[in-house]
């Protein structure tokens, strides 16, 4: 141990001492801090706004006056979708998801406001976020920090030396994974102060609830991530004859792992379970909930056997004859019969959300980058999950208000009396503000088993060629 | 102290180092000539487990240096042709740094001691090794061998390249050594210095040991002659 540390020691000195290593270190610090300070204020503005529109609507929803609940259905309201406080350090889909959606009885609308509609495609390289920097960047300052670990003890002569003092190649490869574990830990210190500060400041954390387990699991797992990456590239300068064969190789697997597999996969992904355009997927929603999903139950038809089945079970002649409203009732089984082919629908797309994401989770297999950028997304509540259980979320209240308006509407009005009946402030006040929590980090972690699997299978690996290179190699080839 | 037995290195075809047999007692300055390529280096590298024998066996204080590869590491010190330091470091840091790897401690005061004993310009310690000369860097080597406390010194044409004085002052070094009763292997190209330092003369060629003697033995004529003799066989 105390050999291991005086390599260590030795390997922190010489690197400091070099100016590209002391660069590249200040750069990427730099970098940091960037990243999560624009991530920071852009949580801010977009909380701000977030908090003032969403209370302004509120207000607008119960001051909207009296009026017919099926027209209050209709004049809806607004939902934002709330900021994470982990979302400033890994921005994730939110580009992509949209922040705001519009409530209305018999529509679903879609998200708005997706910041990468007003990006170019370089948007799909990705925003400069803390989580980027970590993910991309960092491998890179630590190839240029270890490609050399031991092609440059080898091609100046220090190895024999080095060898001839009595260490082993295991003691000294675990020398230099420590050395650099530690200069990257001084780097990545200030983001990892930051990250655990803003998580347990007076920031509101109503959105995750264990935002502190979240941002402990962040730490560990880039710790995983970039532990990886140290390792592999002292294992890399362990077996290359010179540092130019080292450093290509590395640069080789940086670019493959952290540029083009992530890339490749998500274009074959979705070229393999490919989405229909919005244009398509909205035009079978409306044609199904004309003609209902087997394609010959018209609204007609379905009126009049809702009609039948009423005047069935309470022995009456004619609506009129109800003692509620059948225009209410009627209305409610209109949505619930839009609600069913949406879901159907839905389900149908979320299939292939579902389908594509199974295939970069068993990519993820063959590349820890991507591993590591899906747990990052899910734990910073910016993945495709916690949309999806947003969106369910939004959902679940539009139904919900809905069914209360359409609800009142059928127990106090009278059939005919459309808009005669009006609802007042104390209707409006029923339907609870929005209010969203995301899944908790466990439930999101069992989505994302391949994920974690791929970590654990990298590092059994990388233990597995170090110690199997270690045993073998000799100062000299022979 | 330290022991060839039948030690055959072969690559492929090639037989680099072919049944050699040697000792060297404590005290010994046993010094090994021959051409490019005639087994001195590969010699050494057996000796120091750098390379694994084909044949026989390499011992260190009886110990054989491929089973007790760390044991036989810590009675020895080797000093290359081109002793290659951290050039981002000081003479001392280096020092300190080796020293800590072989499990010894020292003061700052004890290393700037040993550095000055082994002949190293009081001003240099504390620059860094980049600024070094080989045979300043060379002095290094020999005081990491005092400080190490090495009973078995491994050279490897240590005076290769260094002028008349820093030769004769790493000479002078070897002797103090030899006094302290260090067993030293050296391969060298230098007739003189092997005449001069060494208390036993081997010449090596194409492999083999082809002749071994004291020094005392011959005068620096018919130690040439001699080389020059198996050197045209």
């Amino acid at each position: 141990m105390r050999q291991l540390l005086f390599i260590a020691r030795k390997e922190i000195k010489v690197a400091l001492r070099e100016k590209l290593v002391v660069s590249l270190g200040i750069v990427t610090l730099l970098l940091l801090g960037v990243a999560l300070y624009a991530g920071y204020v852009s949580y801010q503005q977009q909380k701000e706004i977030i908090t003032e529109t969403q209370a302004e609507k509120r207000k607008e929803w119960l001051n909207q006056g009296d009026k017919h609940p099926h027209i209050a259905a209709h004049y809806g309201t607004f939902i934002f979708k709330p900021k994470t406080v982990l979302s400033l350090f890994d921005f994730g889909l939110d580009a992509y998801t949209g922040t705001s959606v519009y409530l209305e009885a018999h529509y679903q609308h879609g998200f708005m406001f997706r910041p990468a509609q007003d990006h170019t495609s370089m948007i799909r390289f990705g925003e400069l976020s803390a989580a980027l920097v970590l993910q991309v960047l960092a491998p890179l300052l630590i190839i240029f920090l270890a490609f050399g670990a031991f092609t440059r003890e080898r091609e100046s002569g220090t190895l024999k030396l080095l060898m001839s003092q009595g260490i082993s190649f295991r003691l000294l490869t675990w020398g230099k994974i420590v050395a650099y574990s530690i200069m990257l830990a001084i780097v990545l210190l200030p983001i990892v102060v930051g990250i655990f500060i803003l998580s347990f400041s007076g920031i509101r954390q109503e959105v995750i609830p264990d935002i502190a387990f979240r941002a402990v699991l962040l730490v560990l797992i880039y710790g995983v991530y970039l532990f990886l990456f140290i390792s592999f590239s002292v294992w890399i300068s362990l077996r290359s004859a010179t540092g130019r064969n080292a450093l290509l190789t590395l640069l080789t697997g940086w670019m493959f792992f952290a540029v083009l597999m992530p890339k490749t996969v998500t274009n074959f992904s979705e070229s393999l379970y490919s989405l229909p355009s919005m244009r398509e997927f909205k035009a079978r929603i409306q044609e199904d909930k004309v003609n209902g999903l087997d394609g010959k139950t018209p609204r007609s038809v379905r009126r009049a056997r809702l009609e039948k089945e009423y005047l069935e079970k309470y022995q009456v002649d004619s609506v009129e004859q109800l003692p509620f409203n059948f225009e209410g009732v009627s209305m409610q089984a209109g949505e619930e019969h839009g609600n069913k082919v949406y879901d159907h629908h839905l389900h149908k797309l979320r299939e292939i959300f579902h389908q594509q994401n199974r295939l970069r989770s068993i990519a993820s297999l063959f590349n820890p980058f991507l591993a590591v950028q899906h747990l990052s997304m899910a734990l910073s509540g910016t993945d495709m999950y916690t949309f999806i259980h947003f969106e369910k979320a939004v959902e679940h209240y539009r139904r919900e208000l809905v069914r209360k308006m359409n609800g009142d509407m059928a127990e106090n009005s009278r059939y005919g009396e459309f808009y005669g009946y009006k609802a007042q402030r104390d209707l409006w006040q029923e339907i609870d503000d929005f209010a969203y929590q995301t899944p908790t980090a466990a439930e999101l972690l069992q989505l994302y088993h391949l994920e974690i699997l791929s970590l654990l299978m990298w590092t059994a690996l990388v233990f597995v060629l170090l110690n199997y290179s270690n045993r073998k190699m000799k100062p000299l080839h022979g | 102290m330290l022991q060839a037995k039948n030690l055959t290195k072969k690559y492929g075809n090639f037989t680099a180092l072919n049944g050699l047999n040697l000792s060297v007692e404590a005290g010994d300055i046993f010094c090994l000539l021959g051409a490019n390529g005639a087994g001195k280096s590969t010699t050494i590298n057996l000796f120091l487990n750098f390379i694994d024998p084909s044949e026989g066996q390499a011992t260190i204080g009886s110990l054989d240096v491929t089973e007790y590869t760390k044991e036989t590491k810590q009675l020895l010190s080797y000093i290359p042709e081109n002793l290659m330091l951290y050039p981002n470091l000081s003479g001392l840091e280096n020092l300190d740094f080796f020293c800590g790897l072989g499990g010894k401690s020292y003061t700052k005061e004890q290393l700037e001691a040993l550095l000055k004993q082994s002949g190293l310009q009081p001003d240099f310690i504390h620059q860094r090794v980049s600024s070094y000369s080989k045979g300043m860097r060379q002095k290094v080597g020999i005081a990491l061998a005092a400080a190490r406390e090495a009973s078995v010194l491994l050279l490897d044409e240590p005076t290769s390249g260094l002028d008349p004085k820093a030769s004769n002052e790493f000479s002078e070094l070897l002797l103090s050594m030899k006094e302290k009763g260090v067993a030293t292997l050296m391969a060298t190209h230098d007739l003189f210095r092997a005449k001069d330092t060494g208390t036993h003369i081997g010449i090596m060629n194409e492999g083999v040991l082809v002749e071994q003697f004291e020094s005392a033995d011959v005068s620096f004529q018919d130690l040439e002659k001699l080389y020059l003799k198996h050197m045209h066989n």
